[in-house]
């Protein structure tokens, strides 16, 4: 037994919960236009955080089909939530995601990988703090994300492919769950070829072969970690940097000192 | 599946001390060789203590748990904190018994059994039994407590460090597939690992070259000179309970725990000889 399922039984245990947020979390609209554009290219990483939630402050006032069938309001609430550090708000910003993505396929998106990745990001966020609730969600995860890597490979620099890895790297392993190393090392060696300009691809990738390997794959695992350092860092990714950069930095943290380290240490 | 055993019997554990004291009760689990991280663990171990506190009614706060992934740090603490009940690895249990006055109390009940079996994966036809292994590679996740594979899982007929060149992993499919792919020579595989093997594509090519004896599982032991017969058959009944439980039922569906039963008198006495004979 890992010391993932031990983490996914102490949070499920601690939580008792059953079921996914349901309350909206309330957004300042004060400063927002009276029109906000809600063409789901126009959010990313970079947007600020205001302009999001001016946006998902519109959608919730929108029942347009043609808008609600989109990715768009699940990537809104993906972005707040990412960013988001009090983790009552983001679990719900997850949850609504989660909500309007379900309702974008109730609306005939069934087969848009866009939705599905961000159905399964928003519920990966959504119930990683309650292992109980991710035991219960972990098959629809996997099968959501599967899809998406199938459908839209490419969405947001190989999220789908992404998310998928770390499942795999984070869930039990065989033979009780589906965590499998090898498979998520395939996923994210394929991705820092195919996307080489995501951070996150990177570091999932040294978490990854730190897993596998530790090491043996210590240069590869500092070599990665260095890439994604310099991506993180290089202004390119807004709000998204500072969770990425604090990840980044809690597991080289947790890395033994390199024989080179220990001789400058000394 | 062990560390679940550990994380419910550490949680149930702890009920038998609560009456102790006032204080916090230290529950000290040892899991030597687990990749866990003692701070998870720690925190994880923390949550099952606050729901086995909350089912059985207990003030909340009122245990606490220890735990390490180092044999050595197991030993420290067990002579320096002297905890009235621990969860062991059967090795550490073997080796510590005399010194600590340990008693197995409580097993889990898997599948219909009590007893495990170990063995050694090889390719069909590769290598008939251990001798024809020597100097082979030998992969898994189970190969840390090498004294104990040496004088229980082998009884004593070989030494897995000198026979084998060991090839330890974090996880036992990344091992089975290397077999499969011809970069292992044999993997060792515990029971439940070896259950589900029919669900590998590769399964078919794969046959045992070794098969330990029935080994118990090893479950919660308690220190017998610190603590009573009532407090040990207080623990054992609120174990029983367990899986009647509705919050712990789910759990030990969860992770495939039928039950917990008392330890019948002689069941680790095989064990007890080849550990003792192992030494000499």
């Amino acid at each position: 037994m890992t010391r993932r399922l031990l983490v996914f039984l102490g949070a499920a245990l601690a939580c008792g919960c059953g079921h996914l947020a349901t309350d909206l979390v309330p957004l300042d609209l004060s400063g927002c236009p009276t029109e906000v554009g809600l063409a789901q290219d126009a959010f990313d990483c970079g947007s600020d955080s205001a302009l999001l939630s001016c946006a998902l402050g519109a959608l919730r006032q929108d029942d347009r089909p043609q808008l609600r069938r989109t990715a768009l309001g699940s990537k809104l609430c993906k972005l707040l939530a990412e960013r988001e550090a009090d983790p009552s708000r983001r679990e719900r910003l997850a949850a609504e995601g989660v909500r309007l993505a379900e309702e974008a396929l109730a609306l005939g998106a069934e087969d848009e990988g866009a939705v599905n990745y961000f159905l399964g990001a928003n519920l990966g966020m959504a119930v990683r703090d309650h292992a109980m609730l991710a035991f219960q969600n972990l098959s629809r995860l996997h099968e959501t994300l599967k899809k998406a890597h199938e459908k839209a490979p490419d969405v947001d620099q190989g999220g789908p492919g992404r998310i998928l890895a770390m499942l795999y790297l984070k869930a039990p392993p065989w033979p009780k769950g589906i965590g499998d190393v090898d498979r998520a090392l395939e996923l994210l060696e394929g991705l820092v070829e195919r996307h080489p300009g995501h951070p996150l691809n990177h570091l999932f990738y040294a978490q990854a072969l730190w897993q596998a390997e530790e090491d043996g794959a210590r240069a590869a695992v500092d070599r990665e970690l260095g890439e994604a350092g310099r991506l993180i860092e290089s202004g390119r990714f807004g709000s998204c940097s500072e969770p990425w950069r604090k990840e980044l930095g809690a597991f080289a943290a947790g890395l033994p000192r390199t024989e080179s380290e220990k001789r400058e240490g000394e | 599946m062990k560390i679940i055993f550990v994380l419910l019997l550490a949680g149930v554990g702890s009920v038998g001390v609560a009456s102790r004291a006032q204080a916090a009760q230290t529950i000290l689990v040892c899991y030597p060789g687990g990749p866990v991280d003692a701070a998870e663990a720690g925190n994880a171990l923390s949550s099952m203590l606050r729901v086995v506190e909350r089912v059985g009614q207990w003030k909340s706060g009122t245990f606490e748990s220890a735990f390490t992934s180092r044999a050595d740090e197991c030993r420290k603490l067990l002579a320096e904190r002297k905890p009235a009940f621990a969860i062991t690895s059967l090795g550490l249990y073997l080796e510590l018994a005399a010194r600590h006055h340990l008693v197995p109390v409580v097993q889990p009940r898997i599948k219909g059994q009590t007893a495990e079996r170990y063995r050694i994966m090889v390719k069909k036809g590769a290598f008939a039994d251990l001798a024809a292994l020597q100097g082979k590679t030998l992969g898994g996740s189970v190969l840390e407590e090498t004294e104990y594979l040496r004088r229980i899982v082998f009884a004593g007929r070989i030494d897995p460090s000198r026979h084998f060149s060991l090839k330890p992993s974090r996880q036992a499919l990344r091992s089975l597939r290397a077999l499969a792919k011809g970069e292992l020579d044999a993997v060792l595989v515990n029971q439940q690992q070896y259950d589900a093997l029919g669900g590998l594509p590769f399964a078919k090519d794969l046959e045992a070259a070794f098969t330990s004896e029935a080994i118990p599982l090893m479950g919660l032991v308690a220190d017998e000179k610190a603590t009573s017969a009532g407090e040990r058959e207080r623990l054992t009944r609120a174990l029983q309970g367990m899986c009647q439980d509705s919050e712990g039922k789910k759990l030990c569906e969860l992770f495939g725990v039928e039950s917990f039963e008392p330890v019948k008198p002689g069941t680790f006495d095989t064990a007890r000889t080849l550990w003792e004979a192992g030494s000499k």
